[in-house]
């Protein structure tokens, strides 16, 4: 049990006097399977933690259901939807010890004493949080009070995790090390998790099925690899990866796409502006054996060298085109140079230097197109 | 090097320069006169007359002994503990019930706050004649529901009742901005999480809330003890300490007995002021003692 | 970002979850039937006092009460004026609270910027000694203040309410723990500019403490404007009085003169009140920070 199902939903804030009202979440339909690891991941506000918050109940259901094991839970208090929640500053109790943090749902459920320590006394190992029972939350370390809100959701053994970016203010080692725990731990326990997050590093690694949010509007699901491979928009190519996808303004003449230099057949398009896709490791060198393509020269401007490759940026004879996933002044710059900017990605071995003219290969076969006005994917 | 120590070695004339006046007005009328207080308490002393013999201790011994001071003794610890608890409670509630946006929310404060500003003077006409007993409102209004009628302030064992009612209406607001703004500085993250805890209204209130407004609490408590202990205005101006000596208080007592008692009794006054500093001395300690060790302040 | 708040005040039946949604108040909540009555009974005594006042004193002798005078007697308001010196009263107590709420702020400051930034010899010594005597009662000092302020010629006048209060210990802790919390890197510029300190906290530290120096004032009005103890035991003429003993007096001569007094007593409120609503951002801020700095 603990299938969870999004069926229409929407969140609309209305305005003050005078303004128009806000459209957090939009039309949100998604199913998350009995025992799934589902990743919402988008930018700050694109309504992922507001889903979240509709399926825990703390706020309302502007239009829509949402359903747990079949059941419509849009008017169930929260503390009846038996789901458990990881907030992101943690928000344990600061006047309880960790144990009592930990006790405190069972205990507003009337559950045994007995049975209270147990179940404490065992997640408080799982977690390893036995020598810290008697501490207070003020006395604990970030890591530490992340897993004491873990514990707390784990205690109770609900139908379904909610976790609302619970490692983003941990440092980045302690955030590596615990998404490795938190996938350990799911493959134990099995429970429905939804776990909300902006950083698409970690949507990758830790999801069964990532599900990608802008503005809003929901713009793929699927696994994580097929959302890498096969971007469903502009916004999901853009925003999934790191480094992102080099997106470049092309056209579309005949049976041939272009951009700038770089060009190569596709038969049945229409004759127009197009957006190309390349991904960083799509870029070979020339030089390098077996590579097929067209080629187009890379101005190189910064060579990062990273131990088991190489990033380079640099600037193509093309012009750039936006994802909608970008920086702001990324993308004026964008607008105003006429070179594209764009990363390659490079075998450990490829020594250029900053300033070298550095000729390159994509695999027709391997490059992304998309709709110029409308963003999606062309297959 | 040099411009250093030119600035470093200024200071201390520059910062004595910037205290001295202050320090001089506080010594003279804050410091000095606590002192001198000490040494009135052994002296038989009037105001008129500048011979003070010494007489040692006879001032202290003769505090247990006198019927009118154990009087005002009790009233005022009898006036400290009706006060302290409604005061406070009162508060909590009515701070809970402003703490929402909902329209009007500024009148309903406004009209909570409003009674700080009257001076005691001004409540004390006030409620002299809400609670006349002839013509006031007040019995006018309880006689409605079957109620009284009441002597209030001129029947002795409800004078200091009616002194309570005053005062809580007179201290409510200021007790209510305190709680009001710990109500607000409680992160609404842990509300939530007892939310989805389970927890109902009453448990989030009894469980999250309250202990997260314990530094309020205690400060309310110590504050409002001290100012119980301390009543005066109220007790001079609408009861004058009667009916009976039913509101006779350790301060009016030690006003009377220095001001307008006619025998040279300022230091006996003097002696029973140091008294009264020392419980409230004591009693702040263990308030704070024991609030320590119940109070939780946030991380 | 949602702007929720799940309302743990919630009345049962509703479902539990209560948005404040963004600049929208919510049409009739059922707490109005709370608040109202409250609001109403807390500012009952005010309002009682202004419609008293509007009586005629065969009125105010009748039980029932009279609920509406029907007409009103606005010529209380100049019989009370004519019946005592208010207007001299008035004065001496505005007199009174002005000097010593500037005075305050002046000396306060100085003292306060001294502690907060400055390190000299016997700093915390007498930090602490101040602290003290803020521990000390006002009744402790009560009569032996009175001899210091009769061996300075003082009973009977103006100065001798000025004088022991140009300087407050409270003001002086308040600003101190403020001027600590603004970033010294402003001050340590214009030291290094070669301003000196005298400069510095005029043209620098003070502009940036408005709101501190705004609620100090207020508060310290309000102390000074309704203090009746030591104007009691200080001023013994009339001419002298500050209003609130001359209100007291007022009492003890027009006993049972409700409508009178009334009148006398809303004009006497009319000035605090109008600070009140005027600064109440600085009031409540004052309360609020007393209660939160623990």
């Amino acid at each position: 049990m603990g299938s969870v199902t999004f069926d229409g939903v929407s969140k609309v804030y209305p305005g003050a006097k005078g303004s128009p009202s806000t459209v957090a979440v939009d039309d949100l339909s998604l199913e998350v399977g009995d025992g799934e690891f589902l990743i919402l991941v988008g930018p700050s506000g694109c309504g992922k933690s507001t889903a979240l918050r509709m399926v825990a109940g703390l706020e309302k259901i502007s239009a829509g259901e949402i359903r747990v094991d079949g059941e419509r839970i849009n008017d169930v208090p929260p503390r009846d939807r038996d789901i458990a929640m990881v907030f992101q500053n943690y928000a344990l109790y600061p006047h309880m010890t960790v144990a009592k943090n930990l006790a405190f749902g069972l205990r507003q459920r009337k559950t045994p004493r007995a049975e209270v320590s147990a179940r404490v006394a065992a997640v408080s190992s799982t977690l390893g949080l036995d020598e810290l029972l008697s501490r207070r939350p003020g006395q604990l370390s970030g890591g530490q009070r992340q897993r004491v809100a873990m514990g707390r959701a784990l205690v109770r053994e609900p139908r379904a995790f909610l976790m609302d970016e619970p490692l983003s203010n941990l440092d980045a080692k302690l955030r590596v090390q615990m998404r490795a725990e938190l996938k350990k731990l799911h493959h134990r326990l099995g429970t429905t998790t939804i776990y909300v997050t902006h950083d698409q590093v970690e949507a990758m690694t830790l999801g069964e099925r990532i599900a990608v949010m802008n503005a809003g509007l929901l713009q793929q699901i699927g696994v994580p690899q097929d959302v890498y491979d096969r971007p469903a928009n502009v916004f999901v190519a853009g925003f999934i990866g790191s480094p992102p996808m080099n997106l470049l303004r092309g056209t579309v003449s005949g049976t041939t796409v272009s951009a700038g230099v770089f060009s190569f057949a596709r038969p049945g398009l229409a004759d127009g502006p197009i957006t190309i896709g390349i991904r960083p490791e799509t870029f070979r060198p020339t030089t390098e054996a077996g590579t097929v393509g067209p080629s187009i020269d890379l101005q190189v401007d910064v060579v990062e060298p990273l131990g088991d490759e190489v990033l380079v940026h640099g600037t193509l004879d093309a012009r750039a085109a936006q994802s909608g996933a970008e920086a702001e002044d990324a993308v004026l710059l964008a607008e105003t140079s006429t070179r594209a900017p764009v990363t390659v990605r490079l075998a450990p071995d490829s020594r250029p230097a900053p300033g070298d003219r550095m000729p390159l290969t994509a695999d027709p076969m391997a490059v992304h197109l998309f709709d110029a006005s409308s963003g999606d994917a062309i297959r | 090097m040099g411009r250093f120590r030119r600035i470093m070695g200024s200071d201390h004339i520059a910062g004595w320069a910037f205290i001295l006046p202050s320090v001089v007005l506080i010594l003279l009328f804050g410091l000095f006169p606590i002192v001198w207080g000490f040494v009135l308490s052994l002296q038989k002393a009037s105001l008129l007359n500048p011979v003070r013999p010494f007489i040692g201790l006879a001032n202290y011994q003769a505090i247990p002994k006198d019927p009118l001071t154990r009087k005002a003794a009790l009233n005022t610890v009898i006036y400290t503990m009706m006060f302290v608890p409604s005061s406070i409670v009162l508060a909590l509630f009515v701070a809970s019930a402003l703490n929402r946006k909902i329209r009007l929310i500024r009148f309903y404060r406004l009209a909570v706050f409003i009674p700080v500003v009257a001076s005691t003077i001004a409540t004390g006409i006030m409620f002299l004649w809400l609670l006349d007993k002839e013509f006031g409102l007040a019995n006018w209004a309880l006689g409605t529901i079957g109620l009284g009628p009441f002597g209030f302030f001129a029947d002795p064992s409800q004078a200091l009742p009616s002194l309570v009612l005053m005062t809580v209406w007179g201290w409510l607001g200021f007790d209510t901005i305190v709680y009001l703004a710990a109500l607000q500085g409680v992160p609404q993250e842990l509300v939530e999480a007892a939310a989805m805890d389970g927890a109902g209204r009453w448990s989030t209130f009894r469980h999250v809330t309250l202990p997260l407004l314990s530094p309020a609490t205690l400060l309310l408590v110590v504050w409002s003890t001290i100012s119980a202990l301390q009543l005066f205005d109220e007790v001079y101006f609408v009861t004058k300490g009667g009916p009976l000596d039913s509101t006779s208080v350790v301060v009016y007592r030690v006003f009377r007995l220095a001001f307008t008692s006619g025998v040279p009794a300022a230091g006996y006054a003097a002696a029973i002021a140091y008294v009264l500093f020392i419980v409230i001395l004591l009693f702040t300690l263990a308030q704070f003692w024991l609030g320590n060790k119940v109070v939780h302040y946030q991380a | 970002m949602s702007t929720t708040t799940v309302d743990p005040h919630a009345l049962p039946g509703e479902t539990g979850m209560v948005e404040a949604r963004r600049g929208r108040w919510l049409p009739f909540s059922p707490w109005h039937l709370i608040l109202m009555p409250m609001a109403l009974l807390m500012l009952v005594p005010l309002v009682w006092m202004v419609i008293t006042s509007l009586e005629t004193l065969a009125q105010t002798r009748r039980f029932p009460p009279v609920l509406w005078p029907g007409q009103l007697q606005f010529q209380n308001y100049p019989d009370a004026l004519g019946a005592a010196p208010f207007p001299r009263w008035f004065w001496n107590t505005a007199v009174v609270t002005i000097t010593v709420v500037a005075s305050n702020l002046l000396l306060c400051s100085l003292a306060a910027y001294a502690f907060a930034r400055m390190h000299f010899l016997g700093k915390k010594a007498i930090y602490f000694l101040l602290l003290a005597t803020l521990m000390v009662p006002l009744q402790v000092v009560l009569v032996p203040t009175f001899l210091i302020v009769k061996q300075l010629g003082l009973i009977n006048h103006l100065g001798a309410l000025i004088v022991p209060n140009l300087a407050n210990v409270f003001g002086i802790f308040m600003l101190t723990q403020f001027f600590r919390t603004l970033p010294i890197e402003l001050e340590e510029a214009a030291r290094i500019d070669g301003a000196s300190r005298l400069k510095i906290l005029f043209t620098i530290v003070l502009p940036l403490s408005a709101p501190a120096l705004a609620t100090l004032a207020v508060i310290q009005f309000m102390w000074t404007w309704n203090d009746f103890l030591w104007p009691l035991v200080t001023l013994y003429n009339e001419p002298a009085y500050t209003l609130q003993l001359g209100l007291q007096s007022f009492q003890g001569s027009h006993l049972t003169e409700w409508n009178l007094l009334m009148a006398g007593n809303v004009m006497s409120m009319i000035p605090m009140l109008v600070l009140f609503i005027v600064a109440q951002r600085w009031f409540i801020r004052g309360i609020a920070t007393q209660g939160l700095k623990g």
